[in-house]
């Protein structure tokens, strides 16, 4: 037990925090909708490039930056559900390969706007903190993991408190029977998948600062994003913050004891034992 | 209140309902009766909006309702006890209330009905903040009952209230539904135990192979020759 455990350790937290945050949307929506959305981690660049435009070609200040991103992702995936999702209702099988070509597409059209270099909208903070006298971690990793933790609260109280949320839940476990209730499924659909769509641009503004946005990084984070839904459970959303710690504190681990070359393959290892155990994922229900 | 005008309705290819016509006058129960696939889910999903007649007329209220889709039926003041009770099983049973009041024309009154429903069934009361998975079988039709009344509603169907009910629930909840009756719900029963459902309801229609066979008021259908071998083996 030395400093650098804790650094680690800290560190892994704070990237499983933000892991969870990632997979939150694409939870959501695969409870919700049972659409498995392929084009999460593309809209997640998409919310870090426009940040960056809005920051650094704008001058526009993060405090104002930041809400525009998520906003029009938002308005962005409402699009997407009423002309690409929507005429798929019924077979979930055309909805995954729809996300997936428009993940493509995506990434191909921000490679042509933004070119291939990464780019990185300012830091909302400068300098590094002494944690407990034993290392210094950087602040805007604290800053972008209190952010995500915020964003986590404000998504469980929406769900669990307010009306919306209700009708979401209601969906998610018996649509027919919500229906019955008076509401209206097309409707709660559309929100949920903005809403979906609008945590991954919230996630890609947090963490933009961090990771620099370049049209292929998405991949990534859609990929651990997948391992944390199915590692959780599909559309458990106490299994994404769990999966996503899980993740980050393996991965922070591994790559500091074993070797950083096999960062991603952790995750993947954690996904094989979790499907040998519970291959319904640790809070595999289909409720939210 | 409520009129079926000639109804054909298919499931897919397949045609179930046959030139369906009935009616439900105000402060009523009536009942639909029939074995194990004549039509009788079939008939209720179509009243509902889940299913649209490819002929035929449902007025509810003066209103033409058989192209309309379900969320905004419900909206217009019919509420549904689903056959097999089909509660929120990850929520409450506060919340499954509180979702059953989800339309603009109940969230006003959601406390005077949560009340009321509490005053129907007092062992809700005790298991508000219980999971609805939670529940016996019993008290999740209470819910489902509930849940229905929740939206204060003109007209309330019940899909086989019956179905894996100890006979001596189902009496107590038939007279809660007469109850709700005398305080003027109208009240539309589908059922496969005819002889229990002909105890408590005004008139009802005997529903064989997707066509009305037999109709008549309680009295005249517990005289029914036919009935009485078909259906109570008598």
């Amino acid at each position: 037990m030395n400093s650098l455990f804790f650094m680690y350790l800290t560190n892994g937290i704070v990237m499983g925090i933000i892991f969870a945050l990632s997979a939150l949307g694409v939870s959501l929506i695969v409870g919700i909708m049972n659409v498995i959305n392929f084009a999460h981690g593309e809209l997640y660049i998409f919310a870090g490039y426009i940040s960056y435009i809005l920051s650094v070609k704008l001058g526009i200040s993060f405090y104002f930056a930041i809400p525009i991103a998520i906003l029009t992702i938002f308005i962005i995936g409402i699009l997407i559900e009423e002309s690409l999702i929507k005429p798929t209702y019924g077979n979930d099988m055309y909805s995954l390969i729809i996300t997936f070509i428009l993940s493509i597409v995506l990434q191909n059209f921000a490679l042509l706007v933004f070119g291939p270099f990464p780019n990185k909208p300012p830091n909302w903070i400068s300098g590094a903190t002494n944690m407990f006298g034993l290392f210094r971690y950087g602040n805007q990793r604290l800053v972008s993991c209190l952010a995500a933790i915020g964003i986590i609260i404000i998504v469980f109280l929406l769900i669990k408190k307010t009306w919306f949320g209700k009708t979401i839940r209601a969906v998610s476990q018996d649509r027919e029977t919500a229906s019955l209730m008076g509401i209206d499924t097309s409707k709660v659909n559309m929100l949920s998948f903005g809403l979906g769509c609008a945590i991954a641009g919230a996630a890609g503004v947090v963490l933009a600062p961090i990771f620099p946005v370049t049209p292929l990084a998405g991949v990534e984070i859609s990929l651990i994003a997948f391992i944390i839904l199915v590692i959780g459970g599909m559309g458990s959303l106490w299994g994404c913050i769990i999966g996503g710690l899980i993740i980050g504190i393996v991965q922070s681990f591994g790559a500091a004891y074993i070797s950083s070359g096999y960062k991603d393959i952790f995750g993947f290892i954690i996904l094989i034992l979790v499907l040998f155990i519970r291959p319904s994922g640790l809070f595999g229900r289909k409720a939210l | 209140m409520l009129e079926v005008q000639n109804i054909d309705i298919y499931r897919g290819e397949t045609q179930i309902l046959w030139d369906v016509s009935f009616r439900i006058n105000q402060k009523e129960i009536v009942a639909i009766l029939g074995a194990n696939g004549a039509g009788k889910s079939t008939l209720i999903a179509s009243i509902l909006g889940l299913l649209h007649p490819v002929s035929g007329k449902i007025i509810f209220r003066e209103n033409d309702i058989s192209k309309i889709s379900s969320h905004a039926i419900t909206r217009m003041g019919i509420a549904c006890v689903p056959e097999g009770r089909h509660i929120f099983q990850d929520m409450t049973v506060l919340e499954n209330l509180e979702i059953g009041a989800y339309s603009k024309r109940a969230r006003p009154s959601l406390n005077k009905n949560i009340k009321w429903v509490f005053d129907l069934f007092p062992i809700m009361n005790e298991r508000k903040n219980q999971l609805g998975g939670t529940l016996s079988g019993g008290e999740q039709q209470m819910l489902a009952i509930g849940r229905a009344l929740m939206s204060k509603p003109d007209l309330l169907l019940l899909d086989e209230l019956s179905l894996g009910l100890a006979p001596k629930i189902t009496i107590d909840l038939l007279k809660t539904i007469e109850t709700l009756r005398d305080e003027n719900t109208t009240i539309l029963l589908v059922e496969q135990n005819v002889e229990m459902a002909l105890n408590h309801c005004d008139r009802s229609y005997i529903l064989e192979t997707g066509k009305i066979s037999i109709e008549g008021t309680a009295q005249e259908l517990m005289s029914n020759d036919h009935i009485r071998k078909a259906y109570m083996g008598i």
